[in-house]
């Protein structure tokens, strides 16, 4: 896991991202136990809070569940479910998109040439 | 996440009066299992309050109560349980580290001579003849975590740790604190006062401000993150926006102020950029607010 200090997107928020990737990749499955709070902040060297409050957006989005005295287990996962933030994810991005080729007076045709242009280049 | 916390240390109503400064503390929780900074300029009564909460001051007024049992610092097993560094040398001046070593084995039941060598090999502590006194204040510092670090404890409280340190050994510092930490598994807490905000900001989980004896702010630091916005703006707008900033400076070429969240509406119409703030500006903003220093 790597952490960028000055990213502009929070360090909890980081965390938790690619733990999600990560249970979504299949790297944690059913019932595993993520590594200890404590434990992650040593690794990455930051605080104990930022990773206890990554952890808990995970809880709050349903993928993990606290053990008491124990840590944090990956829960089942319904992939129909994380699809679905994945999709969701994908339209507000694009939307972004769109907002951004109006201000810059962009037909719809050119965006739509825009995004196959960066497809073929993936 | 806050809200059903355990304390390590809670206190009612603690009081010192001296000649010309009162310390005076309606409720102090330092939460388990975290480490806690206690933040204030010089003279806002950190050093007070923790020599009082380690028992190197007595005289005060106040009841304070440690750990799940919540038992008061006189009673049998609590010292024991609490490692404690000062900004004073401890040693007498004509000590070795090797005496060092060997007076604090005698001293506390739980001092490992073993740990305490690995300590002084990982904070690069020079070994010699010569007696503490040739030590520079960096490495005395250094030689007084060793021997807190090396013990079997359940709370650290350190005054200000990281001012005679180089950055290289704050890191390690920082470290240190996080290995106790997660050691301990959320057993184990730390207390440190500091003027080093943003070298401790990394490993600071609460955050305690003071100000002129009393706790003006306290929170999880990713609490007060989302309590205070980093405010940027022009220069013409520094007025109507003055009124809700607090800790704001003005130039020619625009401000900055911290705002609360809950008061971003009222900034509502004017053009400003928002930033989530360090510990560190949080931290000066308050302290400014209070002392009434720097203001306009």
């Amino acid at each position: 896991m790597k952490i960028l200090q000055n990213s502009g997107v929070p360090i909890y928020q980081q965390i938790a991202e690619q733990l999600k990737t990560d249970i979504l990749a299949g790297k944690y499955t059913e019932g595993d136990y993520l590594p200890s709070i404590r434990g992650l902040a040593q690794e990455l060297k930051i605080s104990v809070i930022t990773t206890m409050k990554a952890y808990e957006l995970l809880q709050s989005e349903g993928l993990i569940s606290a053990s008491p005295g124990k840590g944090y287990y990956v829960n089942s996962q319904d992939s129909e479910m994380l699809i679905e933030q994945h999709m969701r994810r994908v339209e507000e991005a694009l939307s972004e998109a769109i907002k951004s080729a109006k201000i810059a007076g962009l037909s719809n045709d050119e965006l739509i040439e825009t995004l196959k242009t960066l497809l073929s280049l993936e | 996440m806050m809200n059903n916390m355990e304390n390590v240390i809670y206190g009612r109503n603690i009081e010192k009066k001296f000649k010309k400064f009162k310390l005076h503390i309606d409720e102090l929780k330092v939460p388990k299992g975290f480490a806690t900074a206690l933040i204030g300029e010089n003279g806002a009564g950190k050093s007070t309050l923790l020599n009082i909460l380690t028992g190197v001051r007595v005289d005060y007024k106040g009841d304070i109560k440690y750990f799940d049992e919540q038992q008061a610092l006189e009673q049998e097993g609590i010292l024991d349980r609490i490692g404690y560094t000062g900004p004073n040398n401890f040693f007498l001046p004509h000590w070795t580290v090797s005496q060092v070593r060997e007076i604090c084995s005698i001293l506390f039941d739980s001092f490992s001579k073993e740990k305490f060598d690995a300590f002084s090999k990982r904070l690069n502590i020079p070994e010699g003849s010569q007696g503490v006194r040739a030590l520079s204040d960096g490495n005395r510092m250094k030689l007084t975590l060793a021997t807190a670090f090396c013990r079997e404890t359940d709370l650290l409280i350190m005054d200000e740790p990281a001012s005679p340190l180089d950055p290289l050994m704050r890191d390690m510092l920082c470290q240190l604190i996080r290995e106790y930490l997660s050691e301990g598994n959320g057993e184990k807490s730390v207390f440190f006062s500091t003027h080093n905000i943003s070298d401790m900001e990394n490993v600071t989980d609460y955050a305690i401000i003071m100000d002129d004896g009393s706790i003006v702010e306290q929170g999880f630091v990713e609490e007060l993150k989302e309590k205070y916005i980093l405010v940027k703006g022009e220069p013409e707008d520094s007025e109507r926006a003055s009124k809700y900033l607090i800790g704001m400076s003005k130039g020619k070429y625009g401000f900055e102020g911290m705002c609360l969240a809950k008061d971003m509406d009222k900034l509502a119409g004017i053009r400003v950029s928002f930033e989530t703030p360090t510990l560190s500006q949080i931290s000066i903003a308050v302290m400014k607010q209070h002392t009434g220093l720097f203001q306009g």
